[in-house]
């Protein structure tokens, strides 16, 4: 039923301006005889985009410098004597006061004009409708602005060929008119162009009512108001109309739709107690619906106050004899008011009465004891100033099943903070169900929360979320199946809403070893730090920067563990406990491994000997290996002494001649008689008695003698006295495979010697051949032959620490490179210092 | 001394009107582009023909209240064209002064009249403006002419406030030391 046509009339109107015109029509200004400046065409009004061409006769005796089309100066041509024009194209809209062109000399603004540029009338959208059933308002939408503001250019409007007085004098876009028509017509018109608009309807669909007023509230009740309002056109009585009512109430808002015959009162229900509404109202045409009228001023409506709905009650057992009875608070929209309070009474199957207790309203839990009674009927109301809500009765048999009920108990895995639980129906639960979660091990004031679940046959899968479900802490959630006057316990879980990592760490963390073991043993923190399921603990030995895992002990009653073959150091053991959220921060425990005793002395003992006897065996396959290379080395080949003559016959004395190529010099004495003296063998007790008179000897004028001592290294019954020299001499000088060699072999007299003036000094060396010891001899003593006189051993003295019993060992075979005995006689008993005998041995100290 | 409170009461007016014009022209050189590069020639709008040249300052004072009535004719005459050719829907900074020069000028003009009343001579008063007097000197009442008559309009203003404000000022001077002599 919206039916109107609009029209529009684009007429252009404005014929174009012709520059030749006009410069013909006033150029016969420019005479003498009007001597004043003045400027062409003026204040015309044209289209924005049009071109135009402005003309300047300049005063007599004026100068002229140029001409400006707002500030943009333009190229003039000059015409005449006094004349200059020009052409302007694609003009721009002008401001509000038009634009401005001039002409100007040199210090002053000569001449100038106006004009307007802009637009015809773009107005749309004619609508008439009436609001008093009677009279019609007309109303469009303005368009383009015309750009046109001065008075003379603005655009007129006429409304059926009369003056539309509200749009040309109060510059507004509807016109009105006394009577309804059935076709209206609006002519806009400017210089630049005019605009017809149409619109034609009925005056019943066209009807837009006005704003309800003295909208006002009667019999306001908790539930109910009544809403009444007046109209301030008569005729709206009889006119069949729809209202529409907004109700606002705590940033919530609803609508409710009403009809009848010029509606001034509803009645609206449904309402909340003791709640503040906000309504507005406006009502439209039932039949031809067009729009809504005005909306009427916001009117507040405040319901009474109403007893407070019932409370949801629960009861929780924390021993055989005590619990407490919770309630939890009422909302606004069920307390229908604000609440004074709580009304708690108890009652038992023996005592009838009640003893209302009064609670001030923030409780919402109060104490319960059995008196040897085993059902208990507790009534728990809530009061306002409406009155008591209806009284809840909680009867009471849960008392089989205290917190510390026997039942058993399962495991309950959190999902996202919440818990999934699932039960089989109970025939008894003829009032549904009951779910209740309280933290595990919590005594006294507990938070104890509960939810009713309707009843239902099939089996149960409650998805329980609630804000009092902390991450991190265990909960005792129970399901209880509701009948009429009893509560059966169902099921009971133990479980996390959300495990966390433990906040402790394993406590008593003691290691015990046990030889290079180390028994790790430790006890579970407390249930209210564990903040879930402990899965396990792990045990990691810790290094420098890291920790390495050595066991994961999945078993969470395992706490203790056996770390085995650990080498004496220093360990670090740390342990931590973990959650399906994660291990703890670990606890941390130090132990130094020691070497037990039985270890220490094989180590300390047995090992060392063992390398040295390794060494010794390998030292001594190596010298049997290289035997030839040692003898050589250590105990060569003695040459014999060449004795010329038959040495086999034992008597007479042994006549020694030295030989030329013997290593011992023998300085022979032609005085000497071999018959009387000569070498002949000295018993070792008197070479010891002579040994301390050798420097006597020495001084002495008798023939020097050769002392000659051997001996047999090992043989024992060589070593003894021999009385007979030629069984002394044999064994001694024809021996090479022995280890007997020469020392001791001092000269008598160094003055007297064959060799000049060097003394006699050992053999030093005689590792050579057979053919050089002469030569080494003869260097030997040529070298000594810097040196004067003989000079005694002192390294044997120094090396030797017991040197005043040398002359004990004399007879004993002795190096040739070393002037030691090598078997001293008193060897057993009075061991020469290895060092020292290395020493000499590998330096060759005499 | 409430004379001397007046006379200084209408000097500081004085000086805020000349302010307020100066700000106006300023106003209007914005809104209309060739004022600012070329200033229109003419004669003076305001000519004081009627009062001899005035000796004492208080009839100075009386000179240019002569002077100001003439321009506040001609501003009425000014506002008046201007609405009926652009209407009341322009309302800017140049109006809502505009308005305010008029509402000033208009006190300005009643405080000199109450200093002159207190015993000072003054001129007579001038005859009522015709806004149609002026507008027409060159080539009729087009736009352009308009706009050159509204501006010299506001130079009378400046000029006459300018005026205004010395004479008052010099009127004031007097008045206190003729009180501080009747003091001491």
């Amino acid at each position: 039923h919206l039916q109107f046509n609009n029209k529009r009339l684009n007429a252009n109107t404005l014929e174009p301006v012709s520059p030749l015109n006009v410069f013909m029509s006033r150029m016969r200004s420019d005479i003498p005889e009007k001597s004043e400046s003045f400027m062409f065409p003026q204040d015309k009004v044209v289209p924005v985009g049009s071109n135009m061409t402005f003309c300047c006769i300049v005063k007599e005796k004026d100068d002229f410098k140029e001409m400006m089309y707002g500030r943009q100066e333009m190229s003039a041509t000059r015409l005449s004597r006094r004349t200059y024009a020009i052409t302007v194209t694609n003009q721009p809209a002008s401001g509000n006061t038009g634009t401005n062109v001039i002409c100007c000399s040199q210090r002053l603004t000569l001449t100038g004009a106006v004009v307007f540029v802009g637009y015809p009338p773009g107005d749309e959208g004619l609508v008439c409708e009436t609001r008093d059933l009677a009279s019609a308002e007309c109303s469009w939408k303005k368009g383009r602005d015309t750009r046109l503001r001065m008075k003379r250019s603005r655009t007129k409007y006429t409304l059926n060929g009369r003056d539309c007085l509200e749009a040309n004098e109060r510059k507004t876009w509807w016109c009105s008119s006394k009577v309804w028509e059935e076709s209206w017509t609006l002519v806009a018109r400017n210089p630049l162009g005019t605009v017809q608009l149409t619109d034609s309807a009925q005056l019943t669909d066209r009807v837009h009512l006005l704003a309800p007023v003295n909208v006002t509230a009667v019999e306001v009740e908790a539930w109910s108001a009544t809403l009444q309002w007046s109209w301030s056109v008569a005729s709206y009585k009889k006119l069949e109309m729809v209202c529409q009512l907004q109700l606002f109430a705590h940033e919530l808002s609803s609508t409710r739709n009403y009809s009848g015959p010029g509606l001034s009162s509803v009645v609206l229900e449904s309402l909340r107690p003791d709640v503040d509404y906000t309504v507005t109202l406006r009502c439209g045409s039932k039949h031809s619906f067009w729009k809504w009228g005005n909306e009427s001023a916001p009117f507040r409506i405040h319901t009474k106050m109403d007893r407070p709905d019932a409370l949801d009650v629960w009861m929780w057992m924390d021993s055989s004899n005590t619990g407490r009875v919770f309630w939890k608070p009422l909302s606004v929209r069920k307390s229908h008011g604000a609440l004074v309070g709580y009304e708690v009474s108890q009652s038992s199957a023996e005592e009838d009465g009640r003893t209302p207790v009064s609670l001030p309203p923030g409780n919402f839990s109060y104490p319960i004891i059995l008196n040897n009674s085993s059902d208990i009927t507790v009534a728990v109301a809530a009061r306002n100033p409406a009155g008591l809500s209806h009284v809840t009765l909680h009867a009471l048999s849960v008392i089989s099943f205290p917190v510390d009920s026997q039942l058993s108990v399962s495991e309950l895995l959190g999902t996202n903070g919440s818990f999934v639980l699932s039960w089989q129906p109970n025939v008894n639960a003829s009032s549904g169900y009951a779910v209740e979660w309280v933290p595990t091990g919590c005594s006294g004031l507990c938070p104890v929360d509960w939810k009713k679940v309707p009843e239902s046959d099939c089996s149960f899968t409650f998805l329980l979320i609630s804000d009092s479900l902390v991450a991190g802490v265990r909960y005792t959630v129970s399901v209880y199946s509701l009948s009429t006057g009893a509560l059966t316990l169902l099921q009971r879980w133990q479980g996390y809403s959300q495990e966390m990592i433990p906040s402790q760490s394993v406590s008593k963390l003691s290691p015990i070893q046990t030889g290079s073991d180390v028994l790790l043993s430790w006890k579970a923190t407390a249930m209210e730090h564990q903040r879930g399921f402990i899965r396990g603990y792990t045990v990691y030995l810790a290094n420098a920067a890291h920790l390495d895992l050595i066991a994961n002990i999945s078993d969470p009653e395992v706490q203790s563990y056996r770390v085995k073959g650990l080498s004496p150091s220093f360990y670090k053991f740390v342990v931590k406990a973990y959650t399906s959220a994660g291990e703890d921060a670990g606890s941390t425990v130090d132990i130094k491994i020691e070497m037990d005793t039985a270890d220490m002395l094989f180590v300390g003992i047995l090992v060392p000997l063992g390398i040295m006897f390794c060494c010794l065996i390998l030292i001594s396959i190596c010298c049997y290996k290289k035997r030839e290379w040692v003898k050589k080395a250590f105990y060569p080949e003695i040459p014999g002494p060449k004795v010329p003559g038959d040495w086999s016959s034992p008597q007479g004395p042994l006549d020694v001649k030295p030989s030329p190529h013997s290593l011992v010099h023998i300085v022979e004495n032609p005085e000497r008689d071999f018959t009387k003296e000569g070498l002949f063998l000295v018993p070792e007790e008197e070479e010891e008695s002579e040994n301390d008179n050798i420097e006597v000897d020495t001084d002495s004028d008798e023939p020097a003698l050769l002392r000659y001592y051997n001996q047999v290294v090992g043989d024992g019954s060589h070593s003894n006295q021999v009385s007979d020299s030629s069984g002394s001499s044999t064994a001694s000088v024809g021996s090479t495979q022995t280890e007997i060699t020469y020392a001791g072999i001092q000269s008598p007299t160094s003055s007297q010697g064959a060799c000049g003036g060097g003394g006699y000094r050992p053999q030093m060396q005689s590792v050579a051949g057979p053919a050089e010891p002469q030569i080494e001899f003869e260097a030997d003593f040529q070298d000594d032959g810097l040196n004067t006189g003989y000079k005694p051993q002192c390294s044997w003295q120094l090396d030797s620490p017991e040197a005043e019993n040398f002359s004990g060992s004399l007879g004993s075979p002795t190096s040739v490179t070393s002037s030691q005995f090598l078997i001293p006689e008193s060897s057993e008993e009075k061991p020469q210092p290895s060092n020292t005998w290395f020493h000499n041995f590998l330096s060759g100290k005499s | 001394m409430e004379g001397a409170a007046d006379s200084g009461r209408a000097a500081a007016l004085a000086r805020l009107l000349h302010r307020d014009c100066t700000r106006l022209l300023q106003l209007y050189k914005e809104r209309e582009s060739f004022l600012s590069q070329h200033a229109p020639g003419g004669e003076r709008l305001v000519t004081l023909a009627l009062c001899p040249e005035a000796l004492s300052t208080g009839e100075q004072v009386g000179h240019v209240r002569s002077a100001l009535r003439r321009c506040m004719g001609l501003l009425e005459c000014l506002i008046v064209r201007e609405v009926e050719e652009m209407g009341e829907e322009l309302e800017g900074e140049y109006e809502s002064l505009r308005k305010t020069v008029r509402d000033r000028l208009g006190h300005l003009l009643h405080s000199t009249g109450a200093l002159l009343e207190e015993g000072e001579g003054g001129c007579p008063p001038s005859p009522p403006l015709q806004c149609t007097e002026g507008q027409d000197e060159v080539d009729g009442s087009d736009s352009f002419a308009a706009k050159r008559w509204t501006y010299r309009v506001l130079l009378e203003l400046i000029h006459w406030t300018d005026s205004a404000s010395q004479t008052l000022h010099l009127f004031h001077s007097e008045k206190h030391g003729q009180q501080q002599q009747q003091l001491l």
